[in-house]
């Protein structure tokens, strides 16, 4: 048996969800078994309905105990379905929560963590993936036993599609001591910009050089010309200039975009880390000796308060042509 | 009160990587703390200052892995506990041998960076509260205790939350959380003295690692490099850029 983790939204799946089912499905084809799902937390059996249709039976955690996230909760309800349906291998989201309550899971099954993968297959007793290590500059492959706990990096796997009509069935979890030592006091939202930072295709990015919080209405206008996201270095996000979740790095989200431009930033290789899967990297710097430039396709060098509107101004044209 | 340290020993991410029969070397790599369990350090030493007690750093490593721990204990943290193996030996496993060091020292706080820059693993501080029946935090960026409890603001996936945990508690460091000190002069002498004692892993029941690396290969990208020099005509820069883009790249 697979057991995948189904995240959601409370009404909806999330695109992780179905890549993740895509992962243990195609484990499945050679470890042999049924892929299993389970869905935790306020909604479950709302999504169940939508989450039926990519598995053979979905498991469902719900009730009072379950309305905030816990790393040490979700490990939990993990562990009972992955015993409910004697799991070999629990396929969950590397998502930031997800890495949080993944090695908790890991622990109880006392089963391999392969973490981040970029990918990930079975071959007769053994398990395989592949991952990035290195702050994202190595390429490695991994290889471990059953039972497994495989994480899923986040937009890495292609969607899987609805193949039936599965059995959704509630699992009754009690907390236990430790689920108990976590009490959340308050949320702090933040809205996320338009188009969402880990699936745009263009990415345009400012750093510190930037100089104002109001110089980034230019990186704002020439993200929305090109249909893309805004985001930030861990300067600005100090500086205040910028939430938080904009920030793209070793410490933030990591993009890959299909062009992403470093404005003004000096190219960290903690920032290298975030965004070094680019396709085409490009860079406008007043220092030619930026180390930026090394890890760029296409740059300029000059003051980006007199590039950057030319820039925007070229663009318009071309969209206007 | 006492305070522990979850260190390891990385390369520092400025310095080149080499790959040597299909494994990454790091013969000749400038080896450090992991900056991100820099925050670690300094919290566990600002508590102790705070409120008195004792700040203590614990590793999991090859026996380099005294030179990190060095590092911490010239920040200002009092001794050291190092677990020696060498080789790989993925997180769940350290985890087992960590956690009974720890259960030991019996501490009521402790760190540990948020993600470590070799293995790009986030996996260790959880693993390690989940053996000890704890609970963990991760992406710390502010801490204060409060009694029997801390209360702690962390990064989730979107935004953040604030929450109040029972301790002991493991915490995981986010940036921003405080800004590491550097070893003083006198605080690198007075630390060749502290105490670290180390315990062999096999001591402490670590049999094979769960997880086996098989190749690595490095994957920067070759970047074209085509650097236009804009600091004379800007503007007649700016619009060369964007025809390459849309005429050459053909991403625009
Ligand atoms: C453990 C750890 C984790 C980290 N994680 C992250 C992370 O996730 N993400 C991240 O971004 N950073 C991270 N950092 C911080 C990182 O090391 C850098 O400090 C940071 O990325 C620098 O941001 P910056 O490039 O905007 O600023 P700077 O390094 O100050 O660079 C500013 C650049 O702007 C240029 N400039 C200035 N004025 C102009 C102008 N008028 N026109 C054109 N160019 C100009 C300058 O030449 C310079 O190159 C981390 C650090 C540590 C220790
Ligand atoms: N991020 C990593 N992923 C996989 N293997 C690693 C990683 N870091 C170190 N190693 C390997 O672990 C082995 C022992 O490394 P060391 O930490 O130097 O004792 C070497 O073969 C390294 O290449």
């Amino acid at each position: 048996m697979i057991l995948t983790f189904m995240d959601h939204d409370g009404t909806k799946l999330r695109k992780s969800a179905l890549e993740s089912v895509t992962r243990a499905r195609k484990l499945a084809q050679t470890i042999g078994g049924e892929v299993v799902g389970l869905l935790v937390g306020p909604g479950a059996e709302t999504v169940a309905q939508e989450a039926k249709k990519y598995v053979t039976k979905v498991y469902t955690v719900s009730g009072p105990d379950w309305q905030n996230y816990t790393a040490e909760k979700w490990a939990l309800a993990a562990y009972a379905a992955a015993e409910a349906a004697g799991a070999k291998v629990v396929i969950t989201p590397a998502s930031r929560s997800g890495r949080s309550w993944s090695p908790r899971l890991a622990f109880k099954l006392n089963a391999a963590l392969l973490e981040d993968t970029l990918d990930s297959w079975a071959e007769g007793e053994k398990v395989f993936a592949s991952k990035y290590s290195f702050l994202n500059r190595v390429l490695e492959k991994q290889a471990a036993s059953f039972p497994a706990v495989i994480s899923v990096k986040p937009n890495t796997t292609p969607l899987a599609e609805p193949a039936g009509e599965g059995a959704v069935a509630a699992l009754s979890v009690e907390l236990g001591e430790v689920e108990n030592k976590v009490e959340v006091l308050e949320k702090i939202s933040e809205s996320g910009g338009k188009v969402a930072l880990t699936e745009a295709e263009v990415v345009v990015t400012g750093g510190r050089g930037m100089g104002s919080a109001e110089a980034f209405g230019m990186i704002e206008e020439l993200a929305d010309l090109l249909g893309g996201a805004v985001g930030a270095t861990r300067a600005v996000i100090d500086a205040g200039w910028r939430p938080y979740g904009e920030q793209i790095g070793q410490t933030g989200k990591t993009v890959q975009p299909n062009v992403y431009f470093a404005l003004a930033l000096s190219g960290a290789v903690q920032h290298q880390a975030g965004m070094n899967k680019s396709k085409v990297v490009v860079a406008v710097n007043k220092d030619p000796d930026a180390p930026v430039f090394k890890e760029s396709d296409y740059g300029v060098v000059g003051d980006i308060h007199q590039v950057l509107p030319v820039m925007i101004e070229e663009v318009k044209k071309l969209k206007n042509a | 009160m006492k305070y522990v340290a979850i260190i390891r020993q990385v390369p520092d991410g400025e310095s080149k990587i080499k790959v040597d029969g299909g494994k990454v070397s790091l013969e000749g790599a400038t080896l450090i703390l992991d900056q991100m369990d820099e925050y670690a350090v300094e919290q566990i030493i600002r508590l102790k200052e705070a409120a008195g007690g004792e700040a203590v750093v614990v590793a999991f490593g090859p026996e380099r892995t005294e030179e990190a721990m060095r590092t911490a204990l010239a920040m200002g943290a009092d001794r050291g506990v190092l677990i020696t193996a060498e080789g790989y030996v993925d997180p769940i496993t350290q985890a087992a041998a960590l956690a009974k060091v720890l259960a030991e020292e019996a501490p009521d706080v402790v760190f540990s960076g948020g993600q470590q820059a070799d293995w790009d693993s986030q996996a260790l501080g959880p693993a390690v509260a989940e053996a000890l029946g704890w609970p963990s935090v991760t992406w710390t960026t502010a801490f204060e205790l409060d009694g029997a409890s801390a209360k702690a603001t962390h990064d989730l996936d979107e935004g953040a939350e604030v929450v109040k945990v029972a301790l002991p508690a493991i915490f995981t460091a986010q940036q921003g959380l405080n800004e590491p000190r550097y070893p003083t002069l006198p605080g690198i002498m007075k630390a060749k003295k502290k105490e670290i004692k180390k315990i062999d892993a096999a001591e402490l029941g670590v049999s094979a690692s769960k997880v086996e690396i098989l190749e690595q290969q490095i994957m920067e990208l070759e970047r074209q490099g085509k650097i236009i020099d804009g600091s004379k005509e800007p503007a007649a820069a700016a619009a060369e850029l964007i025809r390459l883009l849309h005429e050459e790249a053909k991403v625009l």
